[in-house]
């Protein structure tokens, strides 16, 4: 099903570099080419064939040591699109290079086919920082407008001063030694050696 | 007397003639600690005198870095947390993430246990949308039937609390069954339950839908076109209010509600327009009875058997991602789960639809009363921990 959805996109949107990625566990997905990823979802909820009707959520996953092969810091865009009317679903995939905190990368804004689009980029900007260009509204969501960042970027550190408080402070932070479970993983240890020791010594002296 | 002398001092220039009158769009606040809002929400609301003209919500009051939690913490350790996103529908939570890791892993399931799953869930289901029975009829300014509704969620949560040992967050459903087995009692004490709430149902449907006042306070407010769903990715009740027949559980089966009998209830406009606010709460309480319907072939059903089905100590996923959804009580829930095949997973991201149903918000407000916009966002019956996660 892949296969062929990735052959009509070629088909009808030139340059859309459409490709099927197969996947032997889990969910398969379709890579386009990041410039034509507006006329790409245009075309799928235009064409009579597919009407993909519905944008369910876009996820973004950061990888700092690119995918597979490619070793290229690259941020990964999933639009998870369907169609309520032929109740199929597909995994739309865009790649673009990660960038830094002043210049972040750049995606085409798909809220013109979709308005569901408009709170999902936003909030893909507030904690991955793709730059959604022609969103209408391009703000945070989640977190405080003024924020620092994006967290779910794997080398995020938090901003240490917010607003005059201190981010993530020293006491509250959760080292190995406070762990409640390695704590009593701990205790539990120190009890089976006892109890062990325990009953060689029973067993010796009778 | 002509008008000149009418008006004041005769020259035109009274300060209280039309072109003198200034008028404004107020800003009204509603939030973030607003009864009618259901928790942390706020609204930014331009209001024309009564009548709202634009309707902005700020959400992010309870978030919790959730994704970001699970990227540090074992598969099995986020289901918890998963349990703390929607925590009036927590099983379905914990539902949607354990379907997701074992369709990765290939576990086989007992079928003991996916019974149990279906009559939790359908019960959580129930307490649901008992709950908003009862706070809806409040934000319209009905007390008692948040009393009837609370008594008959209160059974459910006692049952939850002899089942999984807790009220609200279980963390009973794992990954591969069911952490804790149903007794025999209990399973008569669910039927019973089951046989009671059917006149129950009955009892709001006459109390509080067929009520003049209800009827006048939603029917026609708030109106959701099936277009208007489809553009915002609107699920679940929203979107069955607005007349589409759409559900998970009958056209994506996964657990084993192919093989159970239910209909999907979806608006009829019986009040006043379809997508209205009369339709949502509607569908709701019809929902509550196909639940009930499912419990008992559930209850009829159920076989002897183990409850865990096989799964490694040491849990990795195979390298890859998966966005499984599911049927929750507010709409679909999705998780996409990417795993690079080590023992954390490398990315979860929740689709949650209250998320979706509020950003629907500032479309349906323009021109409705303020206490009208109250209506629409219960009818909505928005969790601000799942919004905001």
């Amino acid at each position: 099903m892949h296969k062929e959805l990735a052959d009509y996109l070629n088909s009808v949107v030139s340059g859309a570099d459409a490709k099927a990625l197969e996947a032997e566990v889990g969910d398969s997905s379709i890579l386009v080419a990041t410039e034509h990823i507006l006329k790409v979802c245009q075309a799928l909820k235009d064409s009579e064939e597919h009407q993909y009707n519905v944008l369910q959520t876009i996820s973004g996953v950061d990888y700092p040591e690119g995918v597979g092969e490619d070793k290229t810091p690259v941020i990964e865009v999933n639009y998870m699109i369907a169609s309520f009317i032929k109740n199929t679903e597909v995994i739309l995939k865009v790649r673009v290079p990660r960038g830094d905190d002043e210049n972040l990368p750049k995606v085409d804004s798909v809220c013109s086919v979709w308005i569901a689009a408009d709170w999902q980029e936003r909030e893909c900007y507030d904690l991955l920082g793709v730059d959604f260009v022609g969103h209408p509204d391009p703000r945070r969501i989640l977190n405080p407008y003024d924020w620092k960042g994006h967290p779910l970027r794997k080398d995020y550190k938090a901003q240490e001063v917010y607003q005059g408080m201190t981010v993530y402070p020293e006491d509250k932070q959760n080292i190995p030694e406070q762990d409640f479970v390695v704590e009593q993983n701990r205790l539990n240890d120190e009890a089976k050696a006892a109890a062990k020791k325990a009953r060689e010594e029973s067993k010796k002296d009778s | 007397m002509d008008s000149k002398e009418n008006s004041g001092n005769g020259n035109g220039h009274n300060k209280y003639s039309g072109e003198k009158l200034k008028s404004e769009l107020l800003t009204v606040n509603m939030g973030p600690q607003h009864p009618a809002t259901h928790g942390v929400l706020r609204v930014e609301v331009k209001t024309d005198s009564e009548v709202v003209a634009e309707a902005i919500p700020h959400i992010g009051y309870l978030h919790r870095c959730f994704e970001k939690h699970c990227e540090n913490i074992d598969y099995r350790g986020n289901i918890p947390f998963c349990d703390r996103m929607d925590y009036l529908a927590a099983m379905h939570m914990e539902l949607g993430y354990c379907l997701a890791i074992e369709k990765m892993i290939g576990t086989e399931i007992p079928r003991r246990a996916e019974y149990i799953r279906v009559i939790v869930t359908e019960l959580q289901r129930i307490a649901s949308h008992l709950l908003f029975t009862g706070v809806y009829a409040i934000d319209l300014g009905a007390f008692t039937p948040f009393l009837y509704c609370f008594d008959q969620r209160e059974k459910i949560l006692r049952l939850f609390e002899e089942i999984s040992g807790a009220r609200l967050l279980y963390n009973y459903i794992w990954i591969g069954g069911v952490w804790n087995d149903i007794k025999d009692g209990q399973l008569t004490r669910i039927k019973e339950f089951c046989d009671n709430l059917i006149p129950e149902l009955d009892k709001y449907m006459n109390l509080v839908g067929q009520n003049k006042i209800f009827v006048e306070r939603t029917a026609n407010i708030g109106i959701m076109t099936p277009e208007m769903c489809y553009n915002y990715g609107a699920t679940g009740p929203i979107l069955r209010g607005s007349g589409v027949d759409w559900d998970l559980r009958k056209k994506k089966p996964y657990s084993i509600y192919e093989e159970l009998d239910f209909d999907v209830p979806v608006g009829e406009g019986l009040k006043g327009t379809v997508g209205d606010c009369w339709d949502r709460f509607a569908v709701r309480q019809q929902e509550m009875r196909e639940s009930v319907k499912i419990i008992k072939q559930c209850l009829d059903g159920i076989e002897e058997g183990p409850i865990m089905g096989k799964v490694p100590k040491v849990l990795k996923l195979p390298k890859g991602e998966i966005y499984m959804k599911t049927e929750c009580a507010r709409g679909e829930l999705g998780y996409h789960i990417v795993s690079d095949g080590g023992k954390v997973p490398y990315r979860v991201k929740a689709k949650s639809s209250c998320f979706t149903h509020t950003s629907m918000l500032p479309e349906v407000a323009p021109g409705l009363l303020i206490a009208d916009f109250v209506a629409v966002i219960g009818s909505i019956d928005i969790v601000l921990g799942e919004v905001d996660r």
